[in-house]
């Protein structure tokens, strides 16, 4: 049957093949606006990446920064002021120059309170802005950022247009963007297609990209098709060309779908993990914690739920990772039978029905996710293995829309996210510092030692100091097992044959990112 | 079909035992067809624990996505539970959601549409608050209640009752306004018999018969509804099994192992004719206009 739909698929691809001055696209689910700087939202952040650009950009290897609208910077021995030196060749879709005027104002307007931006921290403490001259900036840090230079390359650090958002005001990001990227924003219908048109003078690529610009196709229209199947279904008849969002449970077919091409961005850092509010009783315990960790096996979770696209995850930070701590790896160990023997430890008895119960109550926690394909799957893999201890997780998805809403509040015991990040400092910065209770800290994390070894390792001057104070954080959250790191999502970008040149990036979910190399 | 072309049977109508019941319906080859087909799902619901071959909540990553096999009748699931005894509990929890929707719909239509047409006064009142409720669709409550307090058999339960009272109290009030214009609901009233009693005894003993073959028809709509709600995830959530959620936990592996989603959906079908075919048998039998 397989075969049949293939060929029925093939023929359709043959017959609907894409015109070669555009280049279609396809995606799941659409961003409420495109202003980076308001939202943490990846639907926003692969649509920007496309049409605005950052300071530096982030190479292949997911951990060096590159030169990209700043040609080179310098950085102070206090590691607390950045100069950057602009090219003086970037033009915005608009025509305007970009200066260092514009990017004074992203800045300071990313760190204004009126913007609320959820990620304006990317940004580091900033003291003070400066344009010596037209094409340098002089970024000054209240204390050193370690990690700036990485965190630079981040959609939310975008250079903006300065004239171009005063002029939209409030419907900047809705009616318009303007941008110096290889894609200029032409019309947005929402949840239904957004297009961008070619920038024709865009010739800045960085290193990290053959082709310099302009991008090779005139047009790209990318569509939101929510339905899994439905995006499957367009794929093999041709009738897009190329998808990041294809769902991993159709990857094996489109390995050996002729018309398709399936690139896996390697290295990729995309973390699913349950975590534990500790503050909650049933919970509050590390004993039960570990016991629920340890009781999963994590291979197999990968290899039956995610179908192999997936790598089960031992530590919360990939080893690949930058400041990665080799140290926490023996710390999450499958063993089932020590994990009862934690339970019972801990007080939690085996009730007539077989779930545990303490003073009365159930060892039934309340689960919260997004009710999308992996995390409910996978949550739904683990409540089985917890059965067999005793433990009955209760689980509770949430539509999209709600999902944040709800896991902001205090009333349930563990959530689960599928979290894209950069690097150590990068995860656990956003989890772990007690000042991000209740949200991101969802954990409800206070401890001196975490806060101040994270402020150390934000604060470090030399690589080395850094990792030495972020595996020390690691150490301390594993060893409490705050969190139950489950599998590491592979991220696969399928295209059609005939396109060339698209080699998945990492960065954040955004596979395509600038897309220089594409073509036919 | 009209919900009010039911009509209202009266006392002149020809009385129908139980037995002449069973008779009439035993005669009519479908009907027998889907009263032994509903009769041995219903068992088999009843006795899940007896009859399934396996935990229906064990799962065992080692045998995900099998086909039908002698060891799995029905195959396995994406984490390797067995699909038959899956079936077996999600049909009870199905089956269950469909009586609970159809009796708790039943009792509050039917309780509105008898008030509406005993107390001429609020007869208004009540058809408008019944033809705001017509205007939701059960899919739409479902997904706004699942979306306030999350997805649960209780923002289930609440879609199918919403969709069952309105119907219901068009119907309920139909067949009493009917029975309100005999005479012996006058003779009552002479002699001075209460509001209660002449409801209560007069008017709905009058009308049950019309309500019941009515919620038999339902019956099939209303598991349909709730298993679509299941579909959408609004329903029972993991592990409880329940046809609706199975069927969608299956479609998103329907190239690799069509099993998983085809099998709830033909237990849904298969639940579903069973029902209306005896819902419209039941009608036949009940219905005096028809008898005659």
């Amino acid at each position: 049957m397989i075969k049949a739909l293939l060929s029925v698929a093939f023929a359709l691809g043959v017959a609907g093949s894409a015109s070669a001055q555009t280049l279609n696209m396809m995606k799941g689910i659409d961003a409420p606006h495109y202003d980076a700087q308001r939202t943490s939202w990846g639907p926003t952040s692969d649509i920007v990446n496309m049409i605005q650009d950052t300071l530096v950009a982030l190479d292949w290897d997911g951990r060096t920064p590159i030169p990209y609208l700043a040609k080179s910077w310098t950085v102070s021995p206090d590691g607390k002021l950045y100069t950057f030196k602009l090219r003086d060749d970037v033009t915005f879709c608009s025509g305007k120059k970009m200066t260092a005027e514009d990017v004074i104002f992203t800045f300071k307007r990313l760190k204004s309170p009126e913007t609320k931006g959820p990620f304006a921290w990317r940004a580091g403490n900033i003291k003070d802005l400066r344009a010596p001259d037209p094409y340098t900036v002089e970024y000054e840090l209240a204390e050193p950022f370690s990690e700036l230079l990485l965190q630079l390359t981040m959609f939310t650090n975008a250079i903006l247009n300065k004239d171009n958002v005063e002029a939209l005001g409030k419907d900047y990001g809705v009616k318009g963007a303007d941008g110096t990227g290889p894609w200029c924003l032409d019309s947005w219908q929402p949840r239904t297609n957004i297009t961008l048109k070619r920038h024709d003078a865009y010739k800045w690529g960085s290193s990290m990209y053959k082709n310099k610009g302009p991008v090779k196709f005139e047009k790209m229209v990318i569509k939101i098709v929510p339905e899994d199947s439905s995006r499957v279904a367009a794929m093999m008849a041709g009738q897009f060309d190329t998808t990041h969002q294809f769902p991993t449970q159709f990857i094996a077919q489109a390995k050996v779908a002729p018309m398709l091409t399936v690139t896996e961005a390697k290295p990729n850092f995309q973390l699913l993990y349950f975590g534990f509010k500790t503050t909650r009783p049933m919970v509050a315990d590390k004993r039960v914690r570990e016991a629920m960790s340890i009781a999963i096996d994590r291979a197999a979770i990968a290899r039956a739920i995610l179908l192999g696209n997936a790598d089960p995850a031992f530590t919360i930070v990939d080893p690949a990772a930058l400041d990665h701590d080799p140290r926490t790896a023996g710390i999450v160990k499958q063993d089932v039978e020590r994990a009862r023997k934690l339970l019972d430890e801990a007080g939690w008895k085996p009730g007539v029905d077989g779930i545990r119960e303490k003073d009365g109550v159930k060892l039934a926690p309340r689960v919260y996710y997004t009710a999308n394909a992996n995390s409910a799957r996978v949550a739904e893999a683990i409540q089985g293995y917890l059965r067999k201890i005793g433990v009955h997780w209760n689980l509770q998805p949430w539509d999209s829309t709600i999902a944040s809403v709800k896991m902001a509040e205090q009333d349930y015991e563990i959530w689960s996210v599928t979290v894209p990040y950069l690097s150590a400092g990068d995860l656990m910065n956003i989890y772990f510092d007690s000042a991000n209770i209740p949200t991101p800290n969802r954990m409800n994390w206070k401890d001196a030692e975490t806060d101040n070894w994270l402020k150390q390792g934000r604060a470090a001057l030399t690589p080395e100091d850094r990792t030495k104070f972020y595996a020390m954080v690691q150490q301390k959250v594993m060893t409490e097992h705050l969190w139950m790191p489950v599998l590491n999502i592979n991220m696969h970008e399928v295209t059609n044959k005939k396109l060339k040149g698209m080699r998945p990036h990492m960065i954040y979910q955004n596979t395509f990112y600038k897309g220089l190399d594409a073509g036919l | 079909m009209s919900v009010e072309a039911l009509g209202s049977p009266t006392l002149e109508a020809a009385p129908v035992g139980r037995s002449h019941v069973l008779r009439r319906l035993m005669r009519d080859k479908v009907a027998a067809t889907a009263t032994v087909v509903l009769t041995l799902v219903v068992l088999a619901a009843i006795f899940a624990p007896v009859l399934a071959p396996y935990d229906p909540y064990f799962t065992d990553l080692t045998i995900v996505m099998q086909p039908p096999s002698a060891e799995h009748w029905f195959g396995t699931d994406n984490t390797g539970r067995d699909i038959l005894s899956r079936v077996i509990y999600g049909t009870r929890n199905t089956l269950m959601l469909g009586l609970v929707g159809v009796l708790i719909g039943g009792l509050f239509g039917g309780f509105l549409g008898i008030l509406a047409a005993f107390y001429p006064r609020l007869d208004g009142w009540i058809m408008r608050l019944v033809d705001v409720m017509l205007a939701f669709p059960a899919i739409l409550i479902g997904l706004a209640v699942a979306a306030i307090f999350g997805a649960g058999l209780a923002a289930v339960v609440i879609a199918l009752v919403v969709a069952t009272v309105p119907d219901v109290a068009r119907v309920a009030r139909g067949a009493a306004v009917g029975v309100m214009g005999q005479e012996f609901m006058e003779a009552g009233r002479a002699v001075g018999v209460s509001d209660t009693t002449l409801i209560w005894r007069y008017l709905t003993l009058n009308c049950i018969s019309t309500i019941f073959v009515f919620l038999t028809l339902r019956f099939g709509q209303i598991i349909l509804i709730g298993s679509a709600l299941g579909f959408l995830g609004m329903g029972a959530q993991p592990p409880t099994a329940e046809l609706g959620m199975m069927a969608a936990q299956g479609r998103d592996f329907l190239f690799m192992a069509p099993h998983i989603a085809t099998i709830p959906s033909l237990a849904i079908f298969v639940i579903v004719l069973a029902a209306n075919l005896l819902g419209d048998a039941l009608r036949d039998v009940l219905d005096p206009r028809l008898q005659q």
